[in-house]
């Protein structure tokens, strides 16, 4: 090996790149990066044991690990003086840095690693477990914060349960109901009169196209807690017209019900104005040729260009179930028993906000990021484009890669995407 | 040639006073223009002097402003004609190809006689392979669009065009988004088009193909029909001195073509 090769070493590994490669192979940020998580290691053994840790029995065991990552802690220490006083030619000088140094530092870095991680499972994770075991086993709500919370989860978990199950189902039903209204309405939406058309269909165009705008700039530009409101009253306002018993309405329309009307009219504004970003980047070019074999507007669209824009806005619209997850928790306003509801509930029972709120917002984001994943695996199924951060990007990249221009990416303004993530706030 | 045993005929295409214009830019002024069956037409002229325009006239792509456009007889221009009636005998070929992206090769081609024809699937398939077969991709039949070289996609667009076996076709440069060396491809099967009597109407910078292949050569000018004739005359010896200050241009511009002219 010579030396010039060896001291490009570094720069070349980083090329190759990835925080793993960086730490496995080059041999100074192994003595160093390893003594951090050599250090971590004493500091979870400096830690009380819980009653589940199972090095309690081992206490030889925890010593010699223990020892054993202040020991490297003191080589990696010997490695960076040696490197501080030789660093001219710290390569060809220092013991640390010849072949074989390397390769025992290397398995030695491994084991650190793995005496670290069995501290950590032993403290950390044993004592999560204790603290569950012995809340679950109480009779009252434990003081302490980690406790209490596992007490009230675990005794509210049917509460909880139901509510995650609600919110679910509003989740999911709502954005599939949504995605149907919304082609319908994106279709009016791009209606543009056609020279064939008789007046009464030029008239019917006209009129759709309209009710799509005014549709969207209503339902985009008002709070969903506030629809759900005017839903919910209305629909009772409707029912107890037509000469129906409260305890009757209470029985077709539900809080349920009209929170699940809600969210999917809600989300069926937002889905249209991302389908129609996605159609209208549908090259020009599709229709122009569909059109010049002789088909009409509604078969060119629903032939050629609806399928190629629906591909291009799956990342977009996947990304509204996760929205909906999130925002059908203002749904708790009208009494929907969604997560949002149980865990007020909860809090309510117990008298603990903080740890029944911080619980919902785990599971909150234990069920979008699941979300996420399965949907960015659909997505790859379906061969759409990739999907972008799910909740933060103002603007959606939406890959036109079904064209002779896979790589060809056209960004497509989907400008409420941004109020949107806002809508929800209490 | 085909412009002698077409005397006394009924014009495919016949354009009177044709005019366009987009806001304040007038694109076409006062057209008037004939296609013969079996005629080849091809029109050429400086970038921007209107001939897409033109062209997209004759298929109603574009709206005229004022004139008349007879296909067969029947006048486009007049309100509520079935459009796409009539488009469905007219095939045209885009310079972008146009392809489209969702569906394979061989669906390209019967999309629009499935869907306007109710030809059965089978009927349309048979007749799209046939199609295929004589532009040389009957092997890609199943391929997607996306996977074919410039020249397959154009050769595949011609494929789509015939399949609903229109009286005319027309081409909107179909070789200028290709690279030198395929240009040859597509011009061959446009070359056997013409040979099997097709009328078409073509839209080019080669003036090989505009030379040798048709009975008459449009030269187009600031939205005017320049000059018109039969092209050994517009190529040798031009009329206008617009023609062959274009010609002479364009020549200058391509060596190459002057030898092969
Ligand atoms: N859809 C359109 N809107 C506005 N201007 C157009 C449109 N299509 C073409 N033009 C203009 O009309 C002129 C003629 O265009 P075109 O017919 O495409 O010319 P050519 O095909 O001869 O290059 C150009 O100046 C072009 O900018
Ligand atoms: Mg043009």
């Amino acid at each position: 090996m010579g030396t010039t090769q060896e001291a490009q070493e570094p720069s070349m590994e980083e090329e190759k790149g990835g925080l793993v490669r960086f730490f496995a192979s080059d041999h100074r940020y192994v003595l160093l990066g390893t003594s951090v998580v050599a250090l971590i290691g004493m500091w979870f053994s400096m830690q009380p044991r819980s009653s589940q840790s199972f090095l309690a029995n081992a206490y030889a065991l925890e010593v010699v690990m223990y020892y054993a990552l202040m020991a490297w802690v003191v080589v990696s220490l010997v490695a960076l003086v040696t490197k501080l006083v030789h660093w001219r030619d710290y390569q060809q000088k220092s013991p640390f840095a010849k072949p074989a140094a390397k390769h025992v530092e290397r398995i030695c870095s491994y084991v650190v690693w793995l005496f670290s991680a069995v501290l950590f499972v032993d403290r950390a994770i044993m004592g999560f477990v204790a603290i569950v075991k012995s809340a679950v086993g109480s009779n009252a709500n434990p003081q302490d914060f980690v406790g209490g919370m596992v007490y009230m989860v675990y005794k509210g978990r049917g509460i909880f349960a139901r509510g995650i199950a609600t919110t679910i189902e509003l989740a999911v039903f709502g954005t599939v109901i949504a995605f149907f209204l919304a082609l319908l309405l994106v279709f009016l939406r791009l209606q543009q009169i056609d020279r064939p058309d008789n007046d009464f269909v030029r008239f019917l165009k006209v009129i759709g196209c309209g009710f799509a705008k005014v549709y969207s700039a209503v339902v985009r530009g008002t709070p969903m807690m506030v629809q759900s409101l005017i839903i919910y009253f209305a629909g009772f306002a409707v029912l107890s017209g037509s000469g129906m018993s409260t305890n009757d309405i209470r029985a077709v329309w539900s809080t349920f019900v009209a929170g699940l009307v809600t969210i999917s009219l809600n989300s069926t504004a937002y889905m249209m104005e991302v389908l129609r970003g996605g159609i209208e980047a549908v090259d020009p070019g599709q229709t122009e040729a569909a059109r010049s074999l002789g088909l009409s507007q509604w078969q060119a669209m629903s032939k050629v260009v609806f399928p190629q824009g629906i591909k291009n806005s799956i990342p977009a619209l996947s990304n509204e179930l996760v929205i909906n997850i999130k925002d059908s928790s203002v749904l708790s306003v009208i009494g929907v028993f969604d997560l949002m509801f149980a865990t007020t509930t909860v809090a309510g029972i117990y008298y603990r906000q903080l740890e029944t709120y911080i619980a919902a917002a785990v599971c909150y984001l234990i069920l979008t990021m699941v979300a996420s994943k399965l949907l960015s695996m659909l997505a790859k199924h379906l061969d759409a484009p990739a999907m972008g951060p799910a909740l933060s990007s103002s603007e959606v990249a939406v890959t036109t890669g079904i064209a002779g221009s896979a790589d060809q990416t056209i960004k497509v303004d989907v400008d409420h995407t941004e109020d949107r993530v806002r809508r929800g706030g209490m | 040639m085909a412009s002698e045993s077409t005397q006394g005929r009924e014009p495919v295409i016949r354009i009177e006073g044709l005019r366009k214009s987009f806001g304040k830019h007038v694109v076409l002024r006062n057209i008037d223009f004939e296609v013969m069956p079996g005629e080849v037409v091809t029109i050429i002229g400086a970038s921007g002097s209107g001939k897409s325009t033109l062209l997209r006239c004759i298929n109603l792509l574009e709206t005229p402003d004022a004139g008349h456009v007879w296909f067969h007889g029947q006048d486009l221009a007049a309100e509520h004609v079935d459009v796409n009636k009539l488009r469905e005998k007219i095939g045209m070929v885009f310079q972008g190809f146009n392809l489209f992206n969702n569906l394979n090769v061989l669906q390209n081609c019967t999309l629009a006689p499935v869907t306007l024809k109710k030809a059965s699937k089978a009927d349309a398939e048979a007749e799209a392979m046939r199609h295929l077969d004589e532009v040389g991709l009957a092997d890609f039949a199943k391929s997607p669009v996306t996977s074919l070289s410039g020249g397959q996609k154009q050769r595949v667009a011609i494929a789509r065009a015939l399949c609903m076996k229109p009286d005319l076709m027309l081409f909107d440069e179909p070789t200028s988004a290709l690279d030198p060396e395929i240009v040859g491809e597509v011009l061959s099967v446009m070359r056997d088009l013409a040979k099997d009597g097709m009328t078409m109407v073509v839209v080019t910078h080669e003036m090989e193909f505009a030379k040798n292949v048709s009975d008459k050569v449009v030269f187009m000018d600031q939205g005017v029909i320049a000059e018109e004739g039969d092209p050994r005359q517009i190529f040798t010896n031009p009329k206008k001195p617009r023609t062959r200050e274009f010609l002479s241009r364009y020549l200058e511009d391509k060596p190459d073509q002057v030898q092969e002219a």
